[in-house]
């Protein structure tokens, strides 16, 4: 018989363990626990959510009519960049992390990250990145050129108030956290494994996380770079991107975009993840094509870096430059064509649950799907040579960053929110909230193709009244108010569940990794003792052992 | 182990941000063209001597490595001085350098060049600094006899570190103070 | 989808250029509605055929199959690769290079206005651009302050204006008549109204048309009209703005030599009507905030005789 595998007490004890946990606040301020870190996160993404959606909404008033007089164009131009701000790198980039800092130890049967401190710290310097960032809104006016933040418009002669300098801060912090927490869950994923847990073991998750620290720590510093910079462009009157002065405007586009295109695969590898465990589980069989699905992650990430340009083809580089970014984005296409198909055959086969986190995953595969195909039409450079800078790149990346990102990070969270708070969240009303979301979803962002394709460039605060303008504006309003209060019902929805929602089980979806195993919510210490690890599904082998993929040949773990 | 790791990651992650100032550097030095009186300003004799001091430290670094995996606790300290020291000369050169090229009103907002230098060789000099204080940690703790066990993974972690901001060193030199005598004289 | 038949969009091509850029993304658009519905036809039939009931037993745990994944990447490489093709040669036929040779008319774009240089010819415009059918033109585009973008949908590509760079475009327009486009980079507060409207003529009509611009303006006729000249002259107007003929030679601001004759001012944001253009000099700011015309104090009376002057500038 195989006796199960005793998880090593640390060396140390965990640095603030010593604080009682009926100290409340106190507690979580001083928590090195990674699971109370990753709640951090999640809280901090949900808060910015709000904030950020708030913004989307005034600007939604805004673009109501034609010529409307809601907001005037300095106050409109300060909420889309704050808003495209807020959401990428204090929204989207906290949630993925939290999960990732809340799941991987527990995924891999360890009691804590490799460096609970540094966790720590990576997370407040991220916060305050987040706090300083809005601070701008009181020192004179928030940053006004764009998330993307093109020179020459940041330069001192364009955007004079000090928004672009707390943005360069704020996301300076915010990086340096990000590479923290990036190297800290590659050193956790290669060095705390329980015993014989093998690579080939680890869930789908685990190795999209492990992929996706490469991005970060190999994307994050070109970012920097650019954003100091741009500092010492904007505070020591230096020349880097001053085009008044000898400095070149197509620099900063290279160095933010060899950061930005690999960002859009920084947040969507985990939720990636987060679909391949959600579907395993409520299809009640295992990933289809586990090599295939890691190996995508892989081709994604090293194709990632060779991309950027496709956000610069109407810089007038050259057809020879368009060509060779045209091929790598175009073939970045495969990969994911490969996961999308992948879950399909998950599931064909399998016995479904549709929950509500099943049903953020089924909608996910036909969001994801609308969203990466537009994508390839920007692949396609004389389409994009069209489509570029229009609300057909609006309704793309919203299909990307919601439909793709945000709906993989609900389907997580309706997934695991049991195990981190030990409350059934309430099924009935998680149907409302996916409805609304999805209809308000799809009216709002499916109305700026048509938009685009019609001639409305983005980051307009107001547009003439054009034959469709005024209309289809309206709708995509409409919808936008709609996911407004889709929102309010899942606010009431968390609050409900922890006020007095059903007591969770351990397992309560029969999940197949560790973190089902513990209790929920899980002890400071994760786990005493585990069973050894022969498939990437240790906990569906150990519940049922009749069927389990221990009994499997290695080839015929990972299909035929 | 782990601390090991964690320091080759970084570094990795820092390279590409060098790499990134680096090219900037390029781009805007070299491709208009060099002004010599600013090229005149930068002292190729002065600064390769405190780079042979820096690259000395790396030197000194790795013999301290070696003293600690031999238990020697006593010649470890006088290594990691050693260390520490030659840090702190070639930051003090770098100070002058900095003193002498604004004094002829050499400045970051002079033009092209002088934002590249000052951004490139300054970012340099912050990450010897940070280096020093490492050190300067890692020396206070030999002292409390933390190492007295060579089993310990952090000298040889902050070691990689060290040795990165010394090849940086090596290429920023380079880059800045030998190729363009070169480039100039075709 | 359909109402973008309709009303003027990217598929309402007018060069040969949208055209074929037209032609390509029909494709793309089959190529990828195909897609789609293979997934939400797979998805709907699994979520139907495959939906569980409690009670049920595992269901078979099959884990992949070679042959399926092989189809996976052999189906979508091969479209990438026709669709590569398709790429490489529409770009070579929109966009060639234009190695040294002479544009019809140089686009300059300014926070938040566009400037059009007819080359070779002494007729400077702003914001309405007057441009031949039936011929393969050269434009360059550039920019005065920060990155701007042209962007005619019905004419086909667009292009990027850069400070320090000048970037080329080909438009062999086939129809005549009023194309409305815009800006399409974040240029700063007015970015939205720095709209653009090409007029397409044919070749007669519009070599007359750059004859006109190339004369001088009219000198004013009426007492009022040579006041709000005299006016124009002494509040220093012509550091910034042109009004060839006179002393006024600024390159700021817009060229007004032929001003009245536009349909439209301020970048389309309005019509060119004597009301808009009193509260435009009224107080410029109050009309379009962040327009670089800062709010000069003039009385009643000023402004009227500017305006008398102003009108006649056909």
């Amino acid at each position: 018989m195989i006796t199960d595998v005793t998880i090593p007490e640390p060396q140390a004890p965990l640095p603030g363990a010593g604080v009682n946990s009926s100290q409340g606040l106190l507690q979580w301020i001083s928590s090195v626990d990674h699971k109370q870190i990753g709640i951090l996160y999640l809280l901090m993404s949900l808060f910015y959510l709000l904030v950020g959606g708030a913004l989307a909404l005034l600007m939604r008033v805004q673009l109501m009519a034609p010529e409307n007089q809601f907001l005037g164009p300095e106050a409109y131009n300060q909420l889309f960049t704050m808003h495209g701000t807020t959401m990428i790198f204090f929204v989207l980039t906290p949630a993925i992390l939290g999960f990732s800092v809340y799941l991987t130890p527990l995924m891999i049967g360890a009691n804590e990250m490799a460096f609970p401190r540094l966790n720590a710290f990576s997370f407040w310097i991220a916060f305050f990145g987040g706090l300083l960032l809005y601070f701008s809104f009181l020192a004179g006016g928030a940053p006004n050129a764009g998330w993307f933040n093109y020179a020459p418009l940041n330069q001192m002669q364009y955007s004079s108030q000090p928004g672009i300098d707390y943005y360069c801060i704020g996301l300076l912090l915010a990086g340096i956290g990000t590479v923290g927490t990036g190297a800290n869950l590659i050193v956790t994923i290669i060095s705390l494994r329980s015993h014989g847990f093998k690579y080939r073991y680890l869930p789908i998750f685990v190795w999209m996380v492990f992929i996706n620290g490469f991005l970060i720590l190999a994307a994050f510093p070109s970012l920097n770079a650019a954003l100091v910079m741009l500092l010492i462009d904007r505070q020591l009157d230096g020349h880097f991107f001053n085009t008044a002065s000898g400095g070149s405007a197509l620099l900063w586009q290279h160095l933010f975009w060899l950061f930005g295109h690999p960002e859009v695969y920084i947040v969507v590898l985990p939720p990636f993840g987060i679909i391949s465990e959600v579907i395993q589980v409520y299809s009640r069989k295992p990933i289809f094509g586990y090599p295939f699905v890691v190996g995508s992650g892989f081709a994604i990430a090293l194709l990632a870096f060779g991309v950027w340009v496709h956000h610069m083809f109407a810089t007038g580089m050259g057809n020879t430059m368009n060509s060779f970014f045209a091929a790598s984005s175009m073939l970045i296409g495969i990969p994911t064509g490969v996961k999308i198909f992948n879950w399909l055959g998950t599931m064909w086969g399998g016995s479904i649950r549709f929950t509500t986190a099943m049903l953020f995953a089924t909608s996910f595969l036909v969001e994801f799907t609308i969203g990466g195909l537009s994508g390839i039409s920007f692949a396609i450079v004389p389409i994009d040579w069209q489509l570029t800078d229009t609300y057909y790149v609006v309704a793309h990346l919203h299909y990307v960053f919601l439909g793709g990102s945000l709906f993989g990070l609900l389907s997580g969270l309706f997934y695991w929110f049991p195990k981190m708070t030990g409350r059934m969240l309430n099924e009935k009303l998680g149907r409302w909230f996916f409805w609304l979301f999805v209809i308000g979803f799809n009216l709002t962002f499916f109305m700026q193709h048509i938009l685009g394709v019609i001639g409305m460039p983005r980051r307009v605060y107001t547009f003439p009244n054009l034959p469709g303008f005024g209309l289809l504006n309206l709708i995509s309003s409409l919808g936008a108010f709609l996911m407004g209060v889709s929102m309010l019902v899942f606010l009431y929805l968390l609050y409900e569940a922890l006020r007095r929602g059903k007591r969770a089980s351990d397992n309560p979806w029969d999940g197949y990794t560790f973190e089902w195993l513990t209790t929920s919510p899980p002890q400071l210490k994760n786990f005493d003792t585990l069973p050894p690890v022969f498939s990437f599904r240790p906990l569906h082998d150990l519940n049922h052992p009749e069927i389990g993929d221990h009994k499997k040949s290695t080839d015929d773990k990972y299909g035929t | 182990m782990e601390s090991k790791l964690m320091m080759k990651l970084v570094v990795g992650s820092e390279a590409i941000f060098f790499l990134a100032l680096m090219m900037g550097f390029v781009y805007f030095a070299y491709f208009p063209g060099f002004d010599p009186k600013s090229l005149a300003l930068l002292d190729l004799t002065k600064t390769g001597a405190f780079t042979v001091l820096l690259l000395a430290s790396s030197f000194t670094f790795w013999r301290a490595e070696i003293s600690h995996r031999n238990g020697q606790i006593g010649s470890l300290k006088g290594w990691l001085a050693a260390t520490v020291g030659l840090g702190v000369i070639f930051l003090f050169g770098q100070g002058m350098e900095y003193n002498h090229l604004l004094v002829n009103q050499l400045v970051v907002s002079k033009g092209t060049f002088a934002t590249g230098f000052f951004t490139l060789t300054g970012f340099h000099g912050l990450h010897v600094f940070i280096g020093l204080i490492m050190l300067a940690v890692v020396l206070y703790l030999t002292f409390l006899g933390d190492f007295d066990r060579p089993q310990s993974s952090v000298i040889s972690a902050v070691g990689i570190y060290w040795h990165f901001v010394d090849i940086v060193w090596v290429i920023v030199f380079t880059l800045v103070y030998i190729l363009p005598h070169v480039v100039n004289m075709k | 989808m359909l109402l973008s038949l309709l009303i003027p969009s990217i598929f309402s091509s007018a060069s040969s250029e949208a055209s074929e850029i037209t032609t390509l993304t029909l494709y793309f658009i089959i190529a990828s509605v195909g897609i789609l519905l293979t997934v939400i036809g797979l998805l709907i039939y699994v979520s139907v055929k495959f939906r569980g009931k409690p009670g049920d037993p595992e269901p078979r745990q099959f884990t992949g199959n070679k042959v399926v994944e092989g189809v996976m990447i052999t189906i979508p490489t091969l479209l990438v690769g026709g669709f590569f093709y398709l790429t490489l040669s529409t770009m070579q036929t929109v966009l060639p290079p234009a190695d040294g040779l002479k544009p019809e008319v140089v686009i300059r774009g300014h926070q938040f206005w566009w400037e059009a240089q007819y080359a070779g010819k002494n007729a400077v415009v702003a914001n309405e651009i007057h441009l031949p059918v039936g011929r393969r033109i050269l434009m360059h585009i550039e920019a005065a302050d920060v990155i701007h973008d042209w962007w005619v949908p019905e004419l086909g590509a667009k292009m990027d204006a850069i400070p320090g760079r000048t970037n080329h475009l080909w438009v062999t327009i086939r129809k005549p008549g009023v194309y409305e486009g815009a800006c399409s980079e974040f240029c700063g507060a007015q970015h939205a109204w720095m709209r653009i409207r090409v007029v397409a003529q044919p070749e007669a009509e519009y070599q007359q048309w750059v004859r006109e611009r190339q004369q001088n303006a009219v000198t004013p006729t009426t007492a009022s009209a040579v006041a709000g000249a005299a006016f124009f002259n002494r509040e220093t107007c012509g550091t910034c703005h042109r009004i060839r003929g006179t002393v006024a030679n600024g390159n700021v601001g817009p060229d007004l030599t032929h001003f009245a004759s536009r349909q439209t001012m301020l970048s389309g944001m309005m019509p060119n009507t004597r009301e808009n253009l009193r509260r435009w000099l009224q107080d410029p700011q109050a009309v379009k905030p962040g327009a670089k015309m800062p709010r000069f104090i003039y009385s009643k009376d000023s402004i009227n005789v500017l305006v008398d002057y102003l009108t006649t500038l056909k």
